[in-house]
């Protein structure tokens, strides 16, 4: 089920981006806690080293997370989801031993609040799946801790009522982060469903239009020369030596016109596009014609960043470069900086779609010139 | 696929998604209320348990209504009827001194959080705070109201206004993300249509190319070949169709007619034998020495319309064996291009194989239809074919693999070649 293996990073991408600085605040409200708390029952901490030692692998946990989920270092990775709560979860075992003895219960300590935190803000980078068996692990941990710090001085009511609400934070985290998982990729999934019937219907009006423009396009280039001399032909008594003659320099215009269309791709045709409309140079190199290789997701994703460096000044020139090397191709974009230059947060923005379709991503931009460098395997 | 949500529809499908994860906090929320509930009940015996089980369970349940009906007279409903079940909450725990006597205890926060995370009929930041805001608001009145009643100490629920606090942030940052208009600016979407069209468009190229390969590049050869002397009437005859068809129609969507289809497809095996006017029963007779019976070429002729056109034009014999109703059960676009593929070939073997006869054979099964054309020609190397010898890869690989099927070539030097033409059955 496409559902149970889908994230929001990987179907909407842009949304994953926007969701960063949630979980920069998120590690940031897990160590303030952690810190605070501390701070608040410092009289009651039997280890010192201990308590020092939660409060770091919770800022580790935090740091791993913000930093995991940058667009630069996308896309996240359920081993980084499992290392965030495992670090996490860390703090809150090295806070209970802080304590031991010290007389106060788990349940007044950070860590159900810095784990479901953490959990809950990396909703949109996890399947629902992985954020509820990570939301159900941590929560078995921290009940175990409750159960080991109460021992036999509680009844069994109030021990089930203690572990009921230390570990209530970290289920209804979990619990929050699952259904916005689930509940965004149904949205997100339904609405491509509609887009692509839409797309469909749309596809059949348009196929009329373009063939017609098609027709003309070849007819006009025919028009000119070669249908005149074959209605000439047509209508003599006799090919002259002459007409041979012109007949075959009109063959080999002919080829190698056709030849030029069969061996484009749809970069070339982008280009043309771009350089149309945005009246800028845009050159691609691809020899081998390897840019029919990238599946439709990965043109779109490509697409965008062209369209988007050619408009608004961004760029005076665009050059898209493919070579193959071995499965791997790489798609090299180089554009001259213009008058307005895009920044490298707005390009990891574009490497951040791309990585989400299953290409590696680089950016490096400089005053002069920026350059996207993108390599995938065809499926 | 398409990438990514566009960005109208971005907003209310977040704001959808924060709402459902706020439904499910609710109901673990409540759900651990119902079991601390059934604790109580069960270990301690303690009667009034279950009416903090039953209270739960009803708000649980109504919370589903509102989940799948979201619209302001069920959310008010939930709030309300959530504003009661806290009074009453509040009075039994109060009544019972659970919790050290004052109100801000977490077995009172689950409740309260569950009816803070209504989230509610409409879409966007705004509307979702006002709506939890209000929750919040009446959760801690009907507390105040519960404690007044049992003489308890009303303090703040902290856990609940953590809570409050937290769904203000998320959707206030909700709000202010989707106001940079990353979405727009990336135009994913647009990139994404004009994908399409660009493909549609290379995919018209591609058919206009074939054709026009066919045609006007076919005939610029024959007559740079047929060098000076009186024009041959074939030559003459195929021009005027073709420019008719190239001037006169939308060709680069050119597929036979849906009565035409049928007559293609059908004819032969109902006898009709569809008979393209002027043309077969012309060549037939023209074609010297056809080694097979008049009604079997006729009958193939009619199916493979322009294989029998360049092959009597290019004074090429063909011997036809097969399945002659094969074609039947193609689509007629898929069948077209099948014709012009076989048309192709039988040119190639007229121009290049040196010979002046070749055979095609048409069988069908296991879902496909399966033509090999053969000739005892000079054969050539694929490897070998140059680079402006466009003719095999258009109008015979680019056509058969856009209809889905595979071109397969052997061809030893001296000896022959021989091309199977594999397409799957139906298509348009």
């Amino acid at each position: 089920m496409i559902r149970m293996r889908l994230t929001q990073q990987e179907a909407d991408p842009i949304g994953g981006i926007a969701a960063a600085p949630v979980v920069t605040m998120a590690a940031v409200l897990a160590v303030g806690t952690a810190l605070g708390v501390t701070l608040a029952h410092r009289q009651e901490i039997t280890s010192p080293l201990a308590a020092v030692l939660a409060i770091t692998l919770v800022a580790a946990a935090g740091s791993i997370a913000a930093v995991s989920v940058l667009p630069a270092r996308a896309p996240f990775t359920t081993e980084r989801l499992w290392l965030v709560v495992a670090l996490a979860v860390g703090g809150v075992i090295a806070e209970y031993v802080s304590m031991l003895g010290g007389g106060r219960s788990v349940t007044e300590g950070f860590g159900p609040i810095a784990v479901g935190a953490l959990i809950l803000a990396l909703a949109p980078y996890c399947t629902w799946l992985s954020l509820l068996l990570a939301g159900a692990l941590a929560s078995v941990v921290i009940a175990v801790l409750v159960v080991g710090a109460a021992g036999a001085a509680h009844d069994p009511a109030a021990l089930a009522s203690l572990i009921g609400l230390t570990i209530v934070v970290v289920l209804a985290s979990s619990a929050a982060a699952a259904g916005y998982s689930y509940a965004i990729i149904a949205e997100t999934l339904a609405w491509q469903r509609d887009a692509n019937r839409a797309a469909l219907r749309r596809d059949a009006a348009l196929r009329e239009g373009i063939a017609r423009s098609v027709q003309q396009t070849r007819v006009s280039v025919l028009g000119r020369e070669v249908l005149p001399f074959l209605a000439g032909v047509m209508t003599a008594d006799r090919i002259s030596v002459a007409d041979a003659d012109r007949a075959r320099e009109l063959a080999e215009a002919l080829r190698r016109a056709l030849k030029a269309g069969i061996e484009s791709t749809w970069l070339d045709d982008l280009a043309a596009n771009l350089q149309l409309a945005r009246d800028i140079d845009v050159l691609v190199d691809d020899p081998m014609g390897a840019a029919a290789d990238l599946g439709d997701d990965q043109r779109s994703a490509l697409s965008a960043l062209l369209s988007w460096l050619g408009e608004s000044e961004r760029s005076t020139g665009i050059r898209v470069r493919i070579t193959v090397d071995g499965a791997v191709r790489r798609i090299s974009v180089s554009a001259a900086a213009g008058a307005s230059p895009p920044s490298r947060r707005e390009l990891d923005r574009f490497a951040a779609v791309a990585r989400a379709v299953a290409m590696r991503a680089e950016v490096a931009a400089t005053r002069e010139n920026v350059a996207v460098e993108f390599s995938h395997v065809p499926g | 696929m398409t990438l990514g949500l566009p960005g109208h529809l971005a907003r209310a499908s977040l704001s959808r998604a924060l709402t459902h994860a706020g439904h499910c906090a609710a109901w673990v929320c409540l759900a651990v209320t119902v079991a601390l509930g059934v604790s109580g009940a069960t270990i301690d015996g303690d009667p009034m348990s279950w009416a903090v089980v039953t209270i739960a369970a009803l708000l649980a349940i109504l919370l589903v209504f509102v989940a799948r009906h979201p619209i302001v007279s069920l959310t008010v409903l939930y709030l309300v009827i959530g504003a009661a079940a806290m009074v009453a909450l509040t009075t039994i725990v109060m009544d019972a001194g659970l919790q050290g006597g004052t109100t801000n205890t977490p077995i009172l926060a689950l409740p309260m959080i569950a009816i803070l995370l209504v989230g509610g009929a409409g879409t966007g930041a705004a509307i979702a705070i006002t709506w939890a805001g209000l929750g919040y608001a009446l959760g801690e009145a009907a507390t105040f109201l519960g404690a007044t009643l049992v003489g308890a100490n009303w303090v703040p629920n902290a856990g609940a206004a953590s809570a409050f606090v937290l769904v203000v942030v998320i959707r206030a940052l909700d709000g202010i993300s989707r106001r940079s208009d990353q979405r727009r600016e990336t135009g994913l979407h647009r990139a994404s249509q004009q994908n399409r069209e660009l493909a549609i468009r290379h995919d018209y190229e591609l058919r206009a190319t074939a054709r026009l390969h066919d045609t006007a590049l076919s005939h610029l050869v024959a007559i740079a070949a047929a060098g000076s002397g009186p024009v041959d009437e074939r030559l003459r005859t195929g021009i005027r169709q073709d420019l008719g068809l190239i001037v006169g129609r939308d060709w680069a969507v050119d597929h036979s007619l849906p009565d035409e289809a049928e007559n293609l497809r059908g004819g032969a095996g109902r006898g009709r034998g569809y008979r393209r006017p002027g043309v077969a029963a012309a060549t037939v007779g023209g074609v010297p020495g056809g080694s097979a019976p008049a009604d079997v070429v006729e009958a193939e002729g009619s199916a493979f319309r322009a294989a029998f056109t360049a092959a009597a034009n290019a004074a090429l014999r063909v011997r036809w064996t097969g399945d002659s109703t094969a074609l039947r059960v193609l689509g007629p676009m898929r069948a077209e291009a099948l014709d012009a593929a076989v048309a192709q070939c039988l040119i190639n073997v007229a121009r290049h194989a040196g010979v002046d006869e070749a055979e095609v054979a048409v069988g069908v099964g296991s879902g496909e239809v399966t033509v090999a054309v053969m000739d005892s020609g000079v054969g050539f190397d694929e490897h070998e074919i140059p680079e402006d010898r466009i003719g095999l890869r258009t109008s015979i690989r680019a056509r058969i693999e856009h209809e889905g099927g595979t071109v397969r070539l052997w061809s030893t030097k001296g000896i022959g070649t021989t091309i199977v033409l594999t397409v799957p059955e139906g298509g348009e």
